[in-house]
């Protein structure tokens, strides 16, 4: 693999728990430690996987990447430069080369764009492309690298007018307009049927082989994360406690919470192979 | 948004709105109200009401607090109604150099008290003489006015029976009383009541209406070829006069009302906009912007409605005299912050949908994510939150022009009850003074009120489950 | 099998939605049986009439959708001419009870766990105060909740916390019969998997039958004995866990293709398949079979006649033209 696109060194992200009286006049204060010192790298061209459960501090690190939150404490190296701290102008074009999918197609568009303001938007907000003919020319391109095609098609049609996985395509292809090097997918599937979620990630996995993306993938299901992922980070606690390509971390787990997590998942298999598993 | 899914929200709504009885009650009186606007010059007698309010010229012809013309169907005395008299038989005769016109107008006369006041019209060129007589329907003529007109290249002139008639009218009158009746002072007798009264005892003193067919006779001498007399009427000011009767400055009420609807719908209809606007905006950036600036911009908030609005109001108009503009100005500067704390509230739901972090992680800047994404959202409640702060606006103003410090170049209700209040409408027993500008208020408040309220019915479901 | 066996027996079931567009014929035609004690899945992509489905069973149609046609036999007994006030006192939560989709936000935020759980008491037992505390409590243990609980309010609960709280208040009446519509899909793989135990460890000690609606096979695999898969207001195929997950493997072809399209852990595979197209719009749907524009087996009599369901082996039904042998 090539060098890595972005380097984490001891990450925290700590938020402050409202004080009582008491408290304040001892001068002591309670934090929620959403994030709690990790360190990782993520190369070029590699989708890397971030697992563990609700609260585990997953999101946390994705919206500390968006730079939608400021760091408590640690460094995010982006193309060997340091970004942790960013002036405006400079988070500007950091935000061009990072995107993010969100979790809920749905709610991540305005119900009263259409899906042609929704992709034009980044471009408006970073002055690409002069005249709207050329915007437009961008957004059907960016459609039909999703495979809404013909894009023509889909580009007059309100979010509730799109179907759940052309939705997410939508979100997707809006991550593409401004060409990023990275994307950040947060639970990109999770809200979708089961039947489109297999397009959805293989639509994701040919964009991003044709394109050289680079993903960071955050999810609480092993099972696509296996699929669709190179290496697998798992968190808990706001801790990362086990690191290792996608087949080690699911067939020879080591730490006992992985283990948990592992049997947790179920499997379409008969014969209730499962049952009396221990859970956390 | 395409001009087609405008329209299909717009069906949407207005299927909504269709169910909802009273708001389709508020826009059918709105409707009538903008109607009057547009028709007005065909439905007022005085369409210039609202730029000559003040000009005494204009309302010369009129009766002094004359009621309502409606009055009569109820009353078992019926009085004279005003009129406007310009249909005449016209004849001349030529005498040499000297041409004689003579014109004749009828008029019929079924009451039981005359006009107040009857006024001959014409324009005249050169130095015509103008004599007026009247032929009343028990055959007698009586001459009135023998009027010579100084040479000019044309003007007006006006003839009031009630005013330069007296003597000959009380010499007419004045032969069948008896001599006792004599001390009478010419100066208390009507000239109208004289000429329209049965010619016996007591003409001057109990009148008895003599009814029929009146002819009203003008005859000019026209001394040069070129001279003329042109555009002759006469206008009647009548015991009753127009829907609404006259005030105490002779002015038609009905018209006055009327030209008010205009200044009413500018005044609601443009505070309501400028203080929503200001407030709708406010209140997003407070929610945007949070922490201590949302708390800042909170404090500047609760100070401006802690005002009491009214007596800040009084002051200002009393201290700058201030025109219709800057009475909207003011007043939307204490209007705004009506929805501001709504507002504020709903913002805060917005701001946390994922759609603005996911503009925010686009890098989309402040403004524009809260004139892009937030405000059109809130646009509906705005709409609905206008229409409830018009009726106020409308209130407000017409409370400043009721105590005279409203703007004097324009005729608004307010200002009509002020004149009311002032030209003691109340103890002279002048409704037809008092209650229509109220009623007109009351009426402009209520249709906003049932159209707001409607849509704050349909719209605000909508909001909550987005 | 006789009928005493069938806790609930549906019977041609038809629901429409009457709406501007159209009609939509979201349930068109369906029968089944639940077993006493058994867990009867019911999968299907979104949109494919399971929820409007159980809604019906509970006569919970939202406007503007109407139950046209068919009986909902509950202890043997039709329940589609049952009035509103009747269903209120005698079926819903009495005999037959519903975990909502996305029940966590079922619960009201202003109240504590113990008003709303008393209300749904109250609502429907006159009942003193301290013994409906008491069932409270007793619920709320069975389904593995600390007594402590009752005071609290829901957002300081967690989702998994909550959905029990659901599931127990669903349990007061002592139902025979419990719907869980989509109860794990919102939530994460452990407390997921937690949640499934419980469902099936409830259903032992207390005898229910439940329906449980998901559009995860994986999930299904794990409780279900019986499954319907539904497609476009339809079934598709009715079989054991065994006949669908087993080595046969289903045989409709949706059904294999769902199948496929569930990832699994333990099988590294390169690429997901997945199933081409979109559900069909329900105002039109297509002719013949519903699934036939999206299927990769499609023959010509597919697009022409509808296939009946049709018995290929003892529990197995499928409609499918490919193995309908006259």
């Amino acid at each position: 693999m090539s060098e890595p696109i972005l380097k984490i060194e001891n990450l925290k992200e700590w938020f402050p728990v409202r004080r009582t009286i008491a408290q304040l006049l001892k001068g002591e204060q309670i934090w929620v430690k959403a994030v709690d010192g990790i360190t990782f790298d993520i190369n070029q061209g590699e989708i890397f996987g971030l697992v563990g459960e609700s609260g585990c501090g997953k999101t946390t690190t994705g919206k500390l990447l968006m730079k939608l939150l400021e760091p408590t404490d640690g460094k995010i190296m982006f193309k060997g430069k340091d970004v942790t701290h960013l002036e405006a102008n400079k988070l500007k074009e950091y935000r061009r080369n990072v995107q993010m999918v969100f979790q809920d197609p749905y709610a991540s568009m305005n119900p009263r764009f259409r899906a042609q303001d929704v992709l034009e938007e980044p471009l408006i907000i970073h002055q690409v492309g002069e005249t709207r003919a050329e915007r437009e020319k961008i957004v059907r391109r960016s459609l039909e690298e999703v495979r809404l095609i013909p894009p023509e098609e889909f580009m007059g049609r309100f979010p509730h007018m799109l179907s759940g996985g052309q939705r997410q395509r939508v979100a997707t292809a809006r991550t593409l307009v401004l060409s990023p090097s990275m994307i950040v997918a947060d639970e990109p599937v999770s809200m979708i049927d089961l039947s489109t979620r297999a397009e959805i990630l293989h639509m994701m996995k040919t964009v991003q082989r044709e394109l050289g993306l680079t993903y960071l993938y955050i999810t609480h299901d092993l099972s696509t994360a296996r699929y669709f992922t190179d290496r697998i980070a798992v968190m808990y606690l706001g801790k990362i406690v086990e690191l290792a390509s996608a087949d080690e971390v699911i067939d020879n787990a080591l730490h006992p919470y992985t283990k948990a997590l592992i049997a947790a998942v179920c499997e379409p298999v008969s014969g209730k192979s499962n049952t009396g598993r221990s859970y956390l | 948004m395409k001009w087609i899914d405008i329209k299909a929200g717009f069906r949407d709504f207005w299927d909504e709105f269709k169910r909802v009885r009273f708001g389709l009650f508020g826009l059918i009186l709105l409707f009538i109200f903008i109607l009057t606007v547009f028709i007005n010059p065909y439905i007022v007698p005085f369409p210039e009401a609202s730029s000559r309010w003040r000009d005494i010229t204009y309302w010369e012809d009129n009766p002094v607090s004359a009621p309502p013309v409606w009055v009569n169907w109820f009353s078992s005395t019926k009085r004279a109604p005003s009129l406007i008299l310009k249909e005449h038989d016209f004849s001349e005769e030529k005498m040499g150099k000297i041409k004689l016109a003579r014109a004749v107008f009828e008029y019929e006369y079924p009451y039981d008290l005359p006009p107040l006041d009857v006024i001959f019209h014409g324009y005249a060129k050169g130095s015509p003489v103008i004599m007026l007589s009247i032929e009343r329907p028990d055959g007698q003529i009586v001459e009135l006015v023998r009027r010579p007109i100084s040479k000019s290249d044309g003007k007006d002139v006006r003839v009031s029976i009630g005013k330069d008639s007296r003597i000959e009218s009380y010499n007419f009158g004045v032969k069948y009383e008896k001599p006792e009746s004599n001390r009478i002072e010419r100066e208390m007798v009507k000239p109208t009541s004289i000429l329209f009264s049965e010619a016996k005892e007591g003409i001057l003193v109990h009148p008895a209406p003599l009814k029929g067919v009146y002819k009203l006779i003008i005859e000019i001498i026209l001394p040069a070829e070129n001279d003329a007399v042109e555009d002759i009427y006469f206008t009647f000011s009548g015991g009753v006069s127009g829907w609404l009767g006259t005030d105490s400055s002779k002015r038609d009420i009905w018209s006055g009302v009327v030209a008010g609807v205009k200044w009413a719908l500018l005044i609601g209809l443009l505070t309501a906009f400028t203080a929503v606007s200001i407030g709708v905006i406010y209140g997003v950036i407070s929610a945007y912007l949070g922490g201590w600036k949302d708390s800042l911009m909170q404090r500047i908030f609760e100070l401006f409605i802690g005002v009491p609005l009214l007596p800040v109001l009084i002051v200002m108009s009393a201290i700058f005299k201030p025109n219709i503009w800057i009475m909207i100005l003011m007043m939307s500067c204490f209007f705004w912050v009506g929805p501001v704390k709504t507002v504020r509230s709903m913002g805060l739901q917005i701001k946390e949908e994922t759609y603005i972090e996911a503009a925010r992680a686009f890098g989309a800047s402040s403004s524009r994510i809260i004139f892009k994404h937030m405000i059109p959202l809130l646009i509906p409640y705005s709409f609905a939150s206008m229409a409830l702060y018009v009726p106020s606006a409308i209130v407000y103003e017409a409370s400043i022009s009721l105590l005279g410090l409203g703007d004097s170049t324009i005729v608004t209700w307010g200002q009509i009850l002020h004149d009311a209040l002032t030209g003691g409408a109340v103890i002279n027993g002048l409704w037809w003074w008092v209650i229509p500008p109220g009623l007109f208020i009351a009426l402009m408040g209520m249709t906003f009120a049932f159209i707001g309220f409607a849509m704050d019915k349909i719209l605000h479901p909508k909001l909550r489950t987005r | 099998m006789t009928d005493t066996d069938n806790v609930l027996k549906v019977e041609n079931l038809k629901i429409n939605f009457f709406t501007r567009k159209g009609t939509v014929y979201a349930v068109d035609d369906i029968s089944f049986t639940l077993k006493k004690g058994e867990t009867l899945g019911l999968v299907g992509e979104s949109g494919c009439g399971k929820t409007t489905t159980v809604l019906g069973l509970m006569k919970m149609v939202p406007t503007p959708g109407e139950i046209t046609g068919g009986r909902i036999l509950i202890g043997g007994k039709d329940i589609v001419p049952l009035s509103e006030d009747e269903m209120r006192k005698k079926v819903r939560w009495g005999k037959a009870s519903m975990v909502f989709q996305g029940a966590m936000n079922c619960l009201t935020p202003v109240y504590t766990i113990e008003k709303q759980m008393m209300e749904t008491i109250q609502e429907h037992k006159q009942m003193e105060y301290f013994k409906a505390k008491n069932i409270i409590i007793n619920y709320l243990n069975l389904v593995g909740l600390p007594e402590e609980i009752i005071r609290r309010y829901p957002h300081e609960l967690s989702g998994g916390m909550k959905q029990r709280v659901v599931i127990a208040t669903a349990l007061f009446l002592e139902p025979k019969i419990v719907i869980c519509d989509e109860p794990t899909t919102a939530l994460d793989v452990v407390v997921q998997a937690q949640i499934i135990n419980l469902i099936k460890r409830l259903k032992k000690k207390l005898g229910l039958s439940v329906i449980f609606i998901t559009h995860d096979l994986a999930t299904e695999a794990e409780v279900a004995d019986r499954l319907l898969v539904m497609y476009a207001g339809k079934l598709a195929e009715i079989g054991t866990n065994e006949q669908i997950y087993g080595k046969g493997g289903p045989i409709h072809p949706y059904t294999k293709k769902l199948l496929k399209a569930t990832p699994r852990l333990h099988e590294k595979v390169e690429e997901l398949s997945f199933i081409p197209g979109t559900p069909p719009d329900l105002v039109d749907p297509p002719s013949g079979c519903r699934f036939h524009p999206r299927c990769s087996e499609v023959m010509e009599r597919c697009k022409k006649d509808e296939p009946p369901l049709i018995k290929v082996e003892p529990e197995h039904w499928i409609a499918c033209w490919r193995n309908h042998h006259e």
